[in-house]
């Protein structure tokens, strides 16, 4: 009898989230407060990572930037002070090894205090056919992209267990959840970051601890420079991204505790379809669509592979 | 704008052809390519799905090339190949083995046995390479190798996330990258990613093993985009993504108990023979059993609070505590009885 009770319960509860979900769409949600609280951006030096951080500047909080770009940061530390944050703190930090991670963790707790809202954005991309990839730009990838967040999480998520408080934030990429031609370990390590950022949050769920937020972002080709030279094919449809909507709606999501971001919003439609079509119809429907960079991006030098 | 129109309208029909092949494949099922003198690289060939592939493909006559970490259960494995073939070999009839006719004796199938940690890049080439000069060039190409730490994320020691991680995903660069060169240059070859349902949706404890095989997954779709974009006919690519085999990896996890005789574990050769017919008729993907497609599905277009809610109720939330709890006994026993 139990059973069949929550059975009921669940299929009762699961129509009004969706009910819920769909008025949202027309009525905004409500946004929480987030003043004072320490955020924490790596790759703050460029892209999004500096667009945010002027965001949530201007939201009166305490800044906290990681980059491997020295002069890159302090530009935005200067952006983000003009915007209004309290305090900005910047670090060099190099998230693919996990020793620096840990140090410069470990320097932000002593000097700053426990990071309440993490967002791990710092990502590369190699921008060649796999066969032509070296394999340490695989390898790169895969720490900067993936890795990283473990790092991370491990060194900033237990505060915010024991506090039941705080938010993680995941800036992947729509190549994490529809392959792309010519991404091989771009769609491999953005694989692997929303399967990772999914997990800890169905953990965090489990184990009662609602108070820790996830939102996990991925937006199409966004228009800062990693994927110059990138072109979509129907661009009403699927366009390039502007950097400064992505933020914002970024910033949104986390106030209002979403979490899933799909950017623009036809990605819903088509990470649905994937899900229900064959395989080849799939592969049609991509080359249909232009996801490929394949024709577009192999000629790109991504200043980002100045690494080496 | 007439471009586009027209390209739609073709689009359009080759949906609709896709719909048509597809219903014709569900009335008449499609024959499986042989495989017979092909040289078949199976990972992790020791135990659980890569013995049973090992096996599957003894049947069918394949040369095997089985890697292993742990020497001991591959020899197992080869010996078991050796027995199968032995087996195909020696047809007996009612009055006991045939003779006396003297036939050309078939193609005399053989299998190879390496030692190999694929989460080792070099070793990986190294063995591949040895593989090439002592066997030939590889036709089919299993990546099956999986590990799983068996630890909450911040109890997990960083070595065991790092382990989990290079065999689960990054062993399939290494792979790919010894063996495709030469399959894309004859056009002629297929290679099967063994991945997991925990690729395309999450549960909470296995957080390294959801990443990897997430990875492992996205590399496979993106590398078959690229394949297919070289316009390599010859080659093609299976993903496998069963739902928890009864292997032994995750002994112990387990879903609601009203609900399991409806899910429960999958028999390894079951899943194995759902695989075989998938590799064998060039299936893109195969998920077993046929319920995943729909909770993918479900998963892309119910909002995430929604999917939580069935997730507890189907106790799939904390299916792997016991598992991990049966672990952290296991490893405290040890250190007790080593007097740790």
């Amino acid at each position: 009898m139990n059973f069949i009770l929550e059975t009921l319960q669940v299929l009762l509860m699961s129509i009004w989230y969706n009910l819920e979900s769909f008025v949202h769409l027309f009525v905004p949600r409500r946004r929480k407060n987030i003043e004072g609280e320490v955020v924490l951006i790596s790759g703050a030096g460029s892209g999004i990572g500096r667009l945010m951080a002027q965001e949530f500047a201007a939201l009166n909080t305490v800044l906290v930037l990681w980059d491997i770009n020295q002069e890159g940061m302090k530009e935005t530390a200067r952006l983000a002070k003009e915007s209004g944050a309290s305090r900005v703190h910047y670090y060099l930090c190099d998230c693919s090894d996990k020793n620096e991670v840990y140090r410069v963790a470990d320097q932000v707790k002593r000097e700053v205090g426990d990071v309440s809202i993490l967002v791990n954005n710092a990502g590369i991309v190699t921008g060649k056919k796999f066969m032509d990839s070296p394999d340490s730009l695989i390898e790169k990838t895969m720490e900067v992209n993936t890795m990283a967040h473990f790092w991370t999480y491990k060194a900033f998520l237990p505060a915010m267990i024991a506090n039941n408080h705080g938010h993680l934030v995941s800036i992947a990429s729509s190549a994490g959840l529809i392959s792309c031609n010519g991404l091989a370990d771009y769609c491999a390590s953005k694989f692997a970051a929303v399967g990772f950022a999914e997990s800890v949050g169905l953990e965090l769920l489990a184990t009662g601890k609602d108070g820790v937020k996830t939102t996990i972002v991925c937006p199409y080709f966004i228009n800062t420079g990693m994927f110059d030279g990138c072109q979509t094919k129907w661009p009403t449809m699927l366009p390039i991204l502007d950097p400064n909507y992505v933020a914002k709606k970024i910033i949104t999501a986390v106030l209002t505790d979403q979490v899933f971001l799909l950017l623009p919003k036809t990605m819903y439609l088509i990470t649905a379809l994937k899900t229900v079509l064959q395989w080849k119809l799939f592969s049609l429907f991509g080359s249909y669509l232009g996801l490929s960079v394949e024709v577009d991006c192999q000629t790109f030098p991504s200043r980002h592979l100045k690494l080496q | 704008m007439i471009i586009i129109a027209f390209e739609f309208l073709v689009v359009i029909l080759k949906v609709l052809w896709a719909f048509v092949t597809a219903g014709c494949k569900w009335v008449v099922r499609p024959k499986e390519k042989s495989v017979a003198g092909q040289v078949c690289v199976i990972t992790g060939a020791g135990s659980g799905l890569g013995r049973l592939f090992a096996k599957e493909f003894a049947r069918r006559r394949a040369i095997l090339v089985l890697w292993d970490i742990n020497s001991q259960s591959n020899e197992e494995t080869a010996e078991m190949v050796r027995q199968i073939y032995h087996e195909l070999d020696t047809p007996i009839t009612k009055d006991g083995p045939v003779g006396g006719v003297e036939e050309v004796p078939p193609f005399q199938p053989q299998v190879y046995t390496y030692v190999c940690d694929v989460g080792k890049r070099e070793n990986v080439y190294a063995t591949a390479e040895k593989v090439r000069r002592e066997v030939g060039n590889v036709d089919i190409l299993i990546n099956n190798a999986g590990v799983v730490s068996g630890h909450h994320l911040l109890e997990c020691p960083d070595e065991l996330i790092e382990r989990t991680m290079v065999v689960n995903c990054h062993a399939h660069f290494w792979t790919t990258k010894a063996f495709l060169p030469k399959m894309l240059e004859l056009n002629h070859g297929h290679i099967v990613t063994v991945a997991s349902s925990l690729g395309l949706f999450s549960t909470a404890g296995v957080e390294d093993y959801c990443a990897s095989k997430f990875g492992a997954i996205g590399f496979h779709e993106s590398l078959s985009h690229e394949i297919k974009a070289s316009e390599k006919e010859g080659i093609n690519m299976t993903l496998v993504c069963p739902y928890l085999v009864d292997t032994g990896m995750f002994k112990g996890c387990r879903i609601r108990k009203e609900i399991e005789p409806f899910l429960p574990p999958l028999k390894p050769e079951f899943c194995v023979k759902q695989s075989m017919r998938a590799i064998l008729t060039d299936q893109p993907m195969i998920c077993t059993p046929r319920i995943v497609y729909m909770v993918n599905f479900m998963k892309s277009i119910l909002p995430f609070e929604a999917i939580v809610c069935m997730y507890r109720f189907l106790g799939a939330d904390k299916c792997m505590y016991p598992f991990l709890a049966q672990r952290k006994e296991a490893m405290n026993n040890n250190e007790a009885k080593n007097g740790i």
